[in-house]
């Protein structure tokens, strides 16, 4: 160990920590203070979601909110907002020429074939009851790729 | 570089702790206060040091107890009472500190609440037939809180428990959740950081 790594003094020094208590007396009382702390708790005991509201709000109380706290406010707030507006998907069924009824009024293709996955150009028919091809489909839902016309009004 | 040994206190005598777990568990209620009769002083050192404060330290220490009390019937008793509650008051201090710090910004080291810290216990020294010993011990005390505060809470953990607790590398690393390699290191680290700004203070 060199001369620039020898921590002996260092080390004794810290050991002055050790007399950095708050004193025998204290401790003697630390059990009753103890029992009196828990009794207050029990009495005044927070329900299940006090501590919920606490974990989310308080970092923002605080002014800096951590990256994980921002981002479970988002799924939070995506998972409200798909709650409150219900399932975009429901109600879709697959119609027996092979386009899909949206509850929307929207008939759409369905482009996909059974034996491959890969997406083929769109055959959409329009509000106006017109029809035309669109490339890409703004989504894919499992095995059906579905495509919306994007000019469409909801 | 050997601190001085601490012995667990499921080595002295009495019931261990594992058996004073057993009665808590079965409804003995003074069984639990004999447990904190037995940790009351470590855990304070350990908070006390991560935190800088006599108001934070007793009721994060009061936190800690009750905590482990409800949690005590989930103890598997993987890890010893010794390394489960030691895990506990760091986690709580960790915490605890993680808040002050968002509420604060890094403590800022003129704010240190002077009035906070616990007078040292002397028994050998009086400071009060010597104010200047007083005076000196005092600005020693501030001094090394302030280097203390300077570390990180880990490098702070470890010196807390190898330095001034006596504990051995492979028990903080238990408490710690980590290797005695990453112990090792932290603890290097945080002598050299300490070396560094307590020079002043050290023999050469």
């Amino acid at each position: 160990m060199s001369q620039k790594e020898d921590f002996s003094e260092l080390q004794k020094l810290l050991r002055l920590k050790r007399l950095e208590t708050p004193g025998q007396e204290y401790f003697n009382r630390f059990v009753d203070a103890f029992h009196t702390y828990q009794r207050r708790e029990i009495l005044q005991e927070e329900p299940w979601y006090a501590k919920v509201v606490e974990v989310l709000f308080e970092p923002w109380v605080a002014g800096v909110p951590r990256l994980a706290t921002v981002a479970a406010s988002a799924a939070c707030l995506v998972a409200g907002v798909a709650f409150f507006l219900g399932p975009i998907q429901s109600g879709t069924a697959q119609l027996a020429d092979g386009k899909v009824s949206h509850p929307r009024g929207i008939v759409v293709a369905a482009a996909q074939t059974n034996a491959s996955l890969e997406l083929q150009p769109e055959l959409i028919e329009t509000a106006a009851g017109g029809e035309e091809i669109q490339d890409r489909p703004l989504y894919v839902n499992g095995h059906n790729a579905l495509a919306y016309d994007s000019r469409l009004t909801f | 570089m050997s601190a001085e040994t601490v012995l667990p206190p499921d080595l002295e005598s009495g019931p261990t702790d594992e058996e004073l777990v057993a009665s808590t568990v079965k409804g003995d209620l003074g069984a639990y206060d004999e447990l904190i009769r037995r940790f009351q002083g470590r855990l304070y050192g350990v908070i006390y040091h991560l935190t800088s404060n006599h108001e934070d330290t007793n009721d994060l220490l009061m936190e800690v107890f009750d905590k482990a009390y409800r949690s005590l019937p989930t103890f598997r008793g993987q890890s010893s009472f010794y390394t489960w509650i030691y895990r506990i008051a760091i986690n709580r201090s960790f915490n605890f500190l993680d808040k002050r710090k968002r509420r604060q910004g890094a403590m800022s080291l003129n704010e240190l609440d002077e009035d906070g810290l616990p007078k040292l216990d002397l028994p050998d020294v009086s400071p009060q037939n010597d104010p200047n010993k007083s005076l000196m011990l005092n600005e020693l005390q501030n001094k090394l809180n302030e280097s203390m505060l300077k570390l990180s809470k880990e490098h702070r953990t470890v010196v807390t428990l190898f330095d001034i607790q006596g504990l051995a590398h492979a028990e903080i690393a238990k408490i710690m959740g980590c290797t005695e390699g990453t112990v090792r290191s932290r603890l290097h680290y945080a002598h050299k950081q300490l070396q560094k700004s307590l020079g002043i203070y050290l023999k050469k």
